[in-house]
């Protein structure tokens, strides 16, 4: 019973990806490639924004809004922004159309970020006896973690593929770019310096 | 050059996958110690007296929670049954156990509260109450036999929770059970096994008396305390009373006549032996063995033994219970002596005969043991009947704030202040030799330091080893206040064989149904083929979905 849970939550978490390669066209054009490349540039993205991460950041001791620490993790942020233009750019990819290339980067990072943040987590304690809403609500997450990865690259590709953009459109584009890597800091801004604290999640 | 490369790269490969098959082992191995509760239990105890099963006979638990009341005839037999103790329903119990109706197992829910003091009238009425529950609960489980797993654990608010949440599901129709989720209690301990070969151990301390001219052979006088207890559940019976209350009346007993003999002044032509002894609830096993390695010339030096028994929750009467007449000219000096001291200490000693039966193979005090080998001997005791087999030994009840300090000390007074008075021969004299605020005062917070760690140390034989540190720690008190200190270890009368495991976690898990994990498969699986769809039409248009669906020979027909 416990391993079937187990199995309900991976589906929830992983299964989508699985979905979205086969339902598009990127199966049809064999974008396996591109994806996996895409993974490894996220993992060594993440190692780098790690590491960077335990260097320059301090443990906070009270829960009062330090901006200078939070300027920084801003600009830790934007590693996995650099770590996307990389993937998009700089990468030799088989000669597939820029419309495929993003969804395949956006795809491959998505889930190479579920494996790595949701995977053990699910083994360690979806197949324990007791009962919690956790690990649906992560698979939960892991799918929007799917659309926002998707965007994101679209977002790219929209930056820094695309020769002939629309003038007006160029303001919007970067101010979206800077709001989503800036999400951590203006949450924690909320939530420290104002007080508010993000709705509970249901419990049995 | 190319070979020896390759021979590298397997021994590479292998080693990979030797790697990789240690990450999986480990992966797999991952404890899942993830219970949301956690819950100290401590099991009934589960013994055979000659042959017979009593007690719990199973430990390992994995059933739904069920909490009462039940609707009748209600299949319980996967059903942990929890009961607290305090609105604990005695007649439902008797019924399920006497018609042997089978449960998945039962826990009972001790009051936190028995372990503080209660003040008020009404509390300690309530308390009163709860005793007697507690006492004819005890009787009741160790005299029957358990095929499930029976538990104890203490109230606390996160068991509390469980309960009520239980109670409120059984509220609403269906028990709990695989379908409908619910609380799965788990104890997992393995089988439990017989212990093998219990051993009992006896302390004794010796205070020599002074050698005058001439005489070789002084008399000796006995003190002797069972230290040991017996209770339902073992991992929790103290017994502060019984004997917990003898154990330290014992002790300040050596104490005090240890500061009298150092000096050779006081010292007085008397022997003193003072004996813990241990078997106390299995008819005074380890008081018979103890007596028997006696030699004969100590045997017969003996005048008298005082055991010591429960005195340390009484209020104004003490029993002294003797198996020989009243009218014995021991027997009657010692009743002398007490209730001559008795009287000027503000109670009363009464006097107890009762003959023992020798082919009855039952000792119901402790004196009876040394009057079997013809050694004089009196019991002092709260209880002013004999107590049956097991009982009052130490039981669930039985501690530490039903135990009065001052009772204690009242009785270590009378003992002490007769002894003093017999052995230096001031007999109806008023003289009191360890009068109050003198250097030979009764100490207070030796009696309460004693008493308190009695009191948070169960002591059921059995599983108590050799060198346990109850025992170490008896034996260095006895030392330090006696000379030529001996421990015997014997084992323990073939009647009684004891199993362990007698205390484990429980843990709690809150379960989702399987109707649940169905369902949500379901709705999963249709959420992915709906996304399926939705992502087929919107990139590839409804025609490819639909193609998806025909049979291959149209592919074969589009190839040709």
């Amino acid at each position: 019973m416990t391993v079937f849970h187990f199995f309900n939550c991976a589906i929830l978490t992983f299964g989508p990806h699985a979905v979205y390669y086969s339902a598009t066209p990127l199966s049809e054009y064999d974008t396996i490639g591109t994806s996996v490349k895409a993974a490894i540039v996220y993992l060594g993205t993440t190692l780098v924004k790690l590491i960077c991460l335990a260097t320059f950041l301090k443990v906070p001791e009270n829960d009062s809004f330090d901006p200078y620490q939070e300027l920084l993790k801003a600009l830790i942020g934007f590693i996995d922004v650099a770590g996307l233009y990389f993937a998009l750019t700089q990468l030799v990819h088989r000669n597939i159309s820029q419309n495929h290339k993003f969804q395949a980067v956006g795809l491959g990072w998505a889930f190479a970020d579920s494996v790595l943040h949701r995977l053990a987590p699910l083994w360690v304690g979806a197949r324990g006896l007791e009962f919690t809403w956790e690990y649906i609500f992560q698979g939960i997450e892991a799918n929007s973690n799917l659309v926002l990865n998707l965007s994101l690259a679209a977002l790219g590709s929209l930056m820094w593929l695309r020769k002939n953009k629309p003038r007006t459109l160029i303001p919007i584009i970067y101010a979206c770019a800077g709001v989503l890597a800036t999400m951590p800091s203006i949450t924690s801004y909320l939530r420290r310096a104002l007080g508010w604290h993000p709705p509970k999640r249901p419990s049995m | 050059m190319a070979g020896r490369w390759k021979g590298g790269g397997g021994e590479v490969v292998g080693s990979i996958y030797s790697v990789l098959a240690l990450v999986l082992i480990l992966v797999a191995c991952v404890e899942l110690g993830d219970a949301a509760t956690a819950v100290d239990v401590y099991r009934l105890i589960q013994y055979d007296l000659s042959g017979a099963p009593y007690g719990s006979r199973l430990a390992g638990l994995n059933h739904h929670a069920g909490a009462a009341p039940f609707a009748p005839g209600a299949d319980l037999s996967r059903t942990v049954v929890i009961l607290p103790v305090r609105e604990l329903n005695l007649t439902f119990l008797q019924e399920y156990i006497i018609s042997k109706q089978p449960l998945g197992g039962l826990l009972l829910l001790l009051p936190q509260d028995i372990h503080h003091k209660s003040a008020g009238g009404n509390k300690s009425r309530n308390f009163g109450l709860l005793r007697s529950i507690l006492s004819e609960l005890e009787q009741l489980l160790i005299h029957v036999n358990l095929p499930y797993p029976v538990y104890f654990a203490y109230e606390d608010d996160k068991i509390n929770a469980v309960l009520a949440d239980v109670r409120r599901g059984d509220a609403t129709g269906q028990p709990a059970t695989a379908t409908t989720g619910g609380y799965k209690l788990v104890v997992s301990t393995p089988e439990p096994r017989k212990a093998s070969s219990p051993t009992i151990t006896n302390i004794q301390g010796w205070l020599p008396g002074l050698v005058g001219d001439g005489t070789t052979q002084l008399p000796t006088i006995a003190v002797v305390a069972s230290y040991d207890t017996f209770g339902a559940a073992p991992a929790l019976s103290v017994g502060s009373d019984s004997n917990g209350s003898g154990v330290v009346a014992l002790l300040e007993i050596a104490r005090l006549f240890s500061r009298l003999y150092s000096s050779p002044k006081t010292r007085g032509r008397y022997n003193l032996l003072f004996g813990l002894t241990s078997g106390g609830p299995y008819n005074y096993n380890g008081t018979m063995k103890w007596l028997r390695s006696f030699d004969q010339r100590l045997r017969e030096s003996i005048e008298y033994a005082i055991c010591l028994n429960s005195v340390g929750s009484w209020n104004n009467e003490l029993w002294l219970h003797v198996s020989k007449p009243p009218e014995n000219v021991y027997i009657k000096q010692v009743y002398e002596s007490f209730s001559e001291v008795a009287k000027e200490l503000g109670v009363t000693v009464g006097l107890k005969h009762k003959k023992i039966n020798i082919s009855n193979p039952r000792v119901a005090w402790e004196h009876e043991q040394f009057s079997r080998v013809r050694v004089t001997a009196v019991t002092l005791s709260e209880l002013s009947v004999a107590p049956e087999l097991l009982q009052s030994t130490g039981g669930l009840y039985d501690t530490r704030h039903i135990v009065d300090e001052t009772a204690i000390h009242r009785s270590i007074k009378l003992v002490v202040e007769s002894l003093a008075r017999h052995i230096y021969g001031y007999e109806g004299k008023n003289i009191q030799i360890f009068a109050d605020n003198s250097s030979l005062a009764v100490n207070p917070s030796y009696v309460k330091s004693w008493l308190d760690l009695l009191s948070r140390t169960p002591r059921v034989a059995p599983f108590l080893s050799k060198s346990d540190p109850i025992i170490s720690a008896l034996k260095k008190e006895l030392s330090d206040h006696t000379d030529e200190v001996h421990v015997q270890h014997e084992s323990i009368d073939g009647m009684f064989s004891f199993y362990d495991s007698t205390r484990a976690t429980l843990n709690i898990y809150q379960v989702a149904s399987v109707t649940f994990d169905l369902l949500l498969l379901v709705a999963l699986g249709s959420y992915l083929i709906l996304l399926f769809s939705f992502l087929v039409i919107t990139t590839r248009g409804l025609d490819d979905l639909i193609n998806m669906f025909r049979r291959p020979p149209s592919r074969k027909a589009k190839a040709a």
